[in-house]
């Protein structure tokens, strides 16, 4: 599939690189200046001191731990649920579904402190709940440690994953597994010896998004790592930057510059293993049709299994979020506490005008921002994955640059640059800035779903003397609807929910949903950060429907997996 | 001849009020013209004395939250490439320090300036309006009034073990300015200090990122007592909230106000300014956030805090807190 490189690809590495390099070549520059700012004398101090810190190696072995064991945990439960959702008959799919990206909408501080109540070693609910069943005489659960970052950072990661792979599964070619049966050999063997392996690109997808993203995060390195004295690369950024009232974000650029050098190689390391994309082609001219496998008398049990998982996993938090925003202060569940229920914080958040503003802005950025990222993001796959040359694996590499760089430090480096444009401070600021940082969403799931279009049908197309933007249109994007539909979600709810940029680059007339969020919770005003939280869910859900909705008009192909596949 | 320069004195002093009272006029005048007054602020909760500012004097108040941690760093990054939008800035006294090193402040005493204790004036452009004021705050329905502590050396006490919660005192600069205080204005010696450092830590307190997330697990039981600021008995009333009234000083960062050299409403920031140190706006900040305010006799609204004895830490450099954070990074065994 080796080809020329195209005026597109070249095109669209200007356009990506001028969103995604700018402000990581800010960040770069202030790395090696001296000062505070993007532009001063040259020097290398920065580095030095942040890498000569004695501390550091063992910062990068809990981040390796840390990010790793988010990255399998949030593949691992996706390829699950993805799995019986879309190719088994489990039964109330819709709920599944649903439940799967629920994590994308909650803002990832508060799912963290909703794990806190749940899991703390002095009066976390479920603990408190197994002392008192076990007559145990200490807590069995402690959320500060590695382990319990791990699983709340791989529940948070789920919906990456699982909208990764699910549309994989959905648009899988039934033939390869029907041969696999024919020769003998049961669901199981099949799932392990064919499934699977032509998954490997989901898959590796998946795991590199997530620990490039986990690698990024911020809000379960502080919520639960800090009090547990577990340090990762992101929260000793954040202890570089808090240690002194002039923050030195070209410090913190200089540490940041690990994480994206992974990430590089990470993204390299996934371009390379999957490098022979015609392996995994599975859906070509020769008719295609996802298969249905019948779990027989499987199906309820499994149905329990998943909804005790999703019940304990997700359900759970969300619940105790609902329970936070009707009390007056954090409380242990008791009668005293639900007598003392109240709609306040809510009738405070709804009655407060930049509260109101803020669901106004983050709704026209998650709408607007995921819509224009959608598109950019299929002329990109459409260059790396059909394009195949170094150009494109130079826009791959590209797309993730402001992806991976740690969340608290990207927003300086796009406030470095944007106050040089007239963009500064206005809304395009954010939206410009969402779509290049949060690019990988769009592009990942799309890049599975390209992977898997065999070049047969756009060659048809082009012999039948189409052109490369009325195939895109005719041939290729109606297959990609699964995909398309996964990206616009995972943006969307993203930008809902975006806090590291808007911090950083909101003002007054254009604050957004998370920085509300943050303000209540730097006042510790948990009651009506939850309130504000569901609020948040409740946005997001409704565009989930939309996309859905829309996605199963425009096509009969199975989209994130809630229908039965034709 | 007497009767001459009491005249005379007279004289000069109405003609001195009049043309205050006419500069006053011309300045809301100007200030009307211009519309509005953008505020930079680290502070919570104040839109209701913005509102106020706006329905007294026809000026639009506008507000903008900004971290401390991110407060310095925005507000050089505007200044220097000509786009501080602000016309007053708010914030603790070290980044006020370096604002006015950087040249980013104006000159401007404000006449309501007058009211406050002198040592609050150090200069014509910074005002220190406040204290950003540290105590031990305790579950109150849990921690029996006979275990509240009296003194800082208390907390050394093992019954403590395991139930405190303070800000990383690693990273956390106004923590680390804190226990510096402790060392300068409280304690006896330095050794007494140590010894309440090295208790404080074999007490194993769990670290949160700053004071915003301190008093929520002291709420929920999950600890009994924090470092953390009185003001949250005012803002998160209801909860069982109180604060040890200690035999020892209190101490805090000072909160330091001033108008910026670029102002884009300059009249505007000046009649803002004004209006923020003036007692109303003062007893709002108290009453509703439960800021500690240095207008003489105004206290926030809580029990025991016009008894206490509550100074201002010194401004640290960033240097001296990096340095104090390497030490207490290895006191309290923070990896």
């Amino acid at each position: 599939m080796q080809r020329k490189s195209t005026p597109l690809t070249f095109g669209l590495i200007v356009i990506v690189g001028l969103l995604t390099v700018c402000p990581v070549v800010m960040l770069i520059l202030g790395s090696f200046s001296q000062g505070l700012g993007s532009f001063g004398t040259f020097t290398l101090d920065k580095y030095i001191q942040s890498y000569t810190d004695p501390a550091f190696a063992e910062i990068i072995v809990n981040t390796i731990i840390f990010t790793l064991g988010s990255a399998v945990v949030a593949t691992l439960l996706a390829l699950f649920l993805a799995y019986l959702n879309t190719r088994t008959n489990i039964p109330f799919k819709f709920l599944f579904r649903i439940i799967s990206i629920i994590p994308m909408m909650i803002p990832h501080i508060l799912f963290a402190v909703s794990w806190l109540l749940l899991l703390n070693p002095s009066n976390g609910l479920i603990n408190l709940f197994l002392k008192d069943v076990f007559n145990l005489s200490s807590s069995p659960f402690n959320i500060y440690t590695l382990p319990g970052m791990i699983l709340v950072e791989g529940l948070l990661d789920l919906p990456i994953a699982y909208l990764i792979l699910a549309p994989a599964l959905a648009s899988f070619d039934v033939s390869m597994e029907e041969s696999s049966k024919v020769c003998g050999a049961s669901n199981l063997r099949t799932l392990f010896m064919v499934t699977l392996p032509i998954l490997r690109p989901a898959i590796l997808a998946s795991i590199t998004l997530v620990i490039v993203r986990s690698l990024a995060s911020f809000a379960v390195p502080s919520v639960i790592g800090m009090p547990g004295r577990i340090y990762v690369l992101a929260t000793h950024i954040y202890r570089i930057i808090a240690t002194g009232f002039a923050t030195d974000y070209g410090m913190a650029a200089a540490v940041g510059m690990s994480a994206l050098a992974s990430s590089t190689i990470l993204i390299y390391l996934y371009r390379y293993l999957t490098a022979e994309g015609d392996k995994y082609v599975t859906i070509s001219s020769r008719g295609y049709r996802p298969a249905v496998i019948d779990l027989k008398k499987a199906k309820y049990p499994f149905f329990v299994i998943v909804a005790v998982l999703s019940f304990i996993l997700i359900v759970l938090p969300v619940l105790v979020l609902l329970y936070t925003s009707m009390v007056p202060y954090s409380m242990v569940p008791s009668a005293r506490a639900f007598s003392m229920m109240s709609l306040r914080n809510w009738t405070e958040v709804l009655g407060d005008p930049i509260s109101i503003l803020s669901v106004k802005n983050s709704m026209f950025l998650g709408i607007v921002g995921a819509t224009l990222g959608v598109i950019l993001s299929i002329f990109v796959c459409y260059a790396i994955v059909k394009v195949r040359t170094a150009a494109s694996g130079i826009l791959e590499s590209l797309s993730f640059l402001s992806f991976s760089f740690p969340g608290i430090v990207i927003g300086v480096g796009f406030m470095w640059l944007f106050v040089r444009t007239p963009l500064y401070a206005t809304i395009w600021a954010l939206l410009i800035g969402y779509i290049a940082t949060y690019l990988p969403y769009g592009i990942r799931p799309l890049t599975s779903a390209f992977v898997q279009i065999h070049a047969h049908l756009e060659e048809s197309s082009k012999v039948c003397g189409a052109g490369t933007l009325y195939t895109l249109r005719r041939i290729i994007i109606p297959l990609l609807i699964p995909g398309i539909v996964s990206a616009w979600i995972l943006m969307a709810t993203m930008f809902v929910r975006e806090l590291t940029l808007s911090v950083v680059l909101s003002r007054p007339g254009t604050e957004v949903l998370a920085v509300q969020v943050l303000r209540f919770a730097e006042d510790g005003l948990w009651g009506r950060l939850s309130a504000l939280g569901i609020i948040m869910i409740l946005i997001s859900t409704t565009l989930v429907i939309i996309a859905s909705l829309t996605g199963a008009k425009f096509t009969k192909i199975q989209t994130v997996g809630g229908d039965e596949p034709h | 001849m007497k009767k001459f320069i009491v005249l005379l004195m007279t004289l000069l002093l109405a003609s001195s009020t009049y043309a205050a009272q006419q500069m006053d006029k011309d300045v809301l005048a100007q200030a009307k013209k211009e519309g509005k007054a953008a505020f930079y602020a680290n502070i919570t909760a104040i839109e209701p004395i913005v509102e106020a500012f706006t329905a007294e004097y026809g000026v639009q108040g506008v507000y903008t939250r900004m971290s401390t941690n991110k407060f310095f760093a925005t507000v050089t990054t505007e200044f220097e490439a000509g786009k501080l939008m602000a016309d007053v800035l708010q914030a603790p006294m070290p980044i006020m320090e370096m604002l006015k090193e950087k040249g980013v402040l104006a000159s401007y005493s404000s006449s309501v300036g007058q009211d406050y204790p002198e040592w609050t004036r150090k200069d014509d452009q910074i005002q220190v309006f406040g204290i950003e004021y540290v105590a031990l705050i305790y579950n109150k329905e849990l921690v029996k009034p006979q275990d509240v502590p009296k003194r800082y050396e208390d907390l050394t006490d093992p019954k403590w073990r395991d139930k405190i919660v303070m800000a990383n005192p690693s990273a956390h600069a106004t923590t680390i300015s804190w226990l510096v205080g402790l060392k300068e204005q409280v304690f006896a010696s330095e050794e007494d200090w140590r010894n309440f450092l090295k208790g404080l830590a074999a007490n194993r307190p769990m670290f949160v990122a700053s004071f915003g997330p301190t008093p929520a697990p002291v709420e929920s039981g999950e600890k009994l007592i924090a470092i953390s600021m009185p003001k949250y008995i005012i803002t998160k009333a209801p909860a069982p909230l109180d604060w040890a009234q200690i035999s020892q000083p209190l101490l805090g960062t000072p909160r330091g106000i001033a108008i910026t050299a670029s102002a884009p409403h300059p009249n505007a920031g000046k009649i803002f300014m004004d209006y923020w140190l003036s007692k109303d706006a003062m007893t709002m900040l108290a009453e509703k956030v439960g800021e500690y305010v240095l207008y003489p006799g105004v206290y926030p609204p809580v029990a025991g805090i016009d008894k206490a004895k509550v100074l201002p830490i010194r401004t640290l450099s960033d240097k001296e807190i990096q340095e104090w954070a390497m030490e207490f990074k290895a006191i309290f065994d923070v990896k």
